[in-house]
């Protein structure tokens, strides 16, 4: 799961790999789609693609000549519900924050 | 290139942006809220209030004691309030970046927290939260059994 997590932001770090993702939402793309808005060798995209399918975002098939890719979303899912943690940590450190302040005020007033 | 993972707070106190602000840098306060898990103790707060300043804040729990080291980049009382933090088994040049903006808002004062982490070191990050969960669990777990 810790292993899984670090390939998964690591994955999700890359401004390339979330706008794959974004395009990916819409539907399958060839890695030939993926690679056109970024000009970008089909060596490079597949690169990409292959980040983001060890970190099981994406899943390929091949399609008669083409690669299609899919978007996977259940580990977007497990990125952030990681980040729904450190929220509520923070959240309730400044709950707790709230009521010493509160409880200073009314001891000065 | 890599962005880090960025996570965002607001928050509205009924205090002023000075309170708010100092309740950071304060042992006392600090020691009470900012690592404090609900049924551990914290034990040691040292906080070396300047820029480059560290500070280490100890809290003891039945799993063993949980360091937590800050390095102080930017203190602009009462506006803003920059850390690096790392805690176990985080380890030295494994830092999080913890950002506090505080403006005035009516008769007190709005906090953002933003919290940069290097997806390097996320997971390391996750072990620790997972520890505290774990504490947090178990708290609600006892209330419910009650």
């Amino acid at each position: 799961m810790v292993e899984r997590l670090d390939t998964i932001f690591a994955a999700l770090a890359d401004p390339t790999r979330r706008a794959m993702l974004a395009s990916l939402s819409g539907g399958e793309r060839s890695i030939g789609e993926l690679a056109a808005p970024h000009a970008m060798s089909f060596a490079g995209a597949s690169k990409h693609v292959k980040a983001l399918e060890r970190a099981g975002l994406v899943e390929r098939r091949k399609a008669g000549r083409q690669q299609l890719c899919r978007l996977q979303a259940e580990p977007l899912r497990e990125a952030e519900l990681w980040l729904k943690q450190w929220e509520k940590f923070w959240t309730e450190r400044l709950d707790v924050l709230d009521a010493l302040l509160k409880a200073e005020k009314e001891r000065a007033e | 290139m890599t962005d880090p993972v960025i996570l965002k707070v607001s928050r509205d106190f009924d205090a002023s942006p000075e309170a708010l602000f100092d309740a950071w840098l304060d042992p006392a306060m600090a020691g009470k809220f900012l690592f404090a898990t609900p049924d551990g103790e914290v034990v040691k707060v040292e906080i070396d209030a300047r820029v480059g300043g560290r500070a280490l804040i100890v809290d003891r729990r039945a799993s063993g004691d949980a360091h937590h080291y800050l390095q102080y980049e930017v203190i602009d009382r009462p506006h803003r309030l920059v850390f690096l933090f790392r805690a176990d088994p985080a380890e030295e040049g494994q830092w999080t970046r913890v950002s506090l903006e505080i403006v005035p808002s009516g008769t007190g004062s709005t906090l953002t927290l933003t919290h940069e982490m290097d997806p390097q070191w996320a997971a390391y990050e996750d072990q620790t939260r997972k520890g505290w969960t774990m504490i947090l669990e178990s708290l609600a777990r006892a209330i419910a059994n009650d």
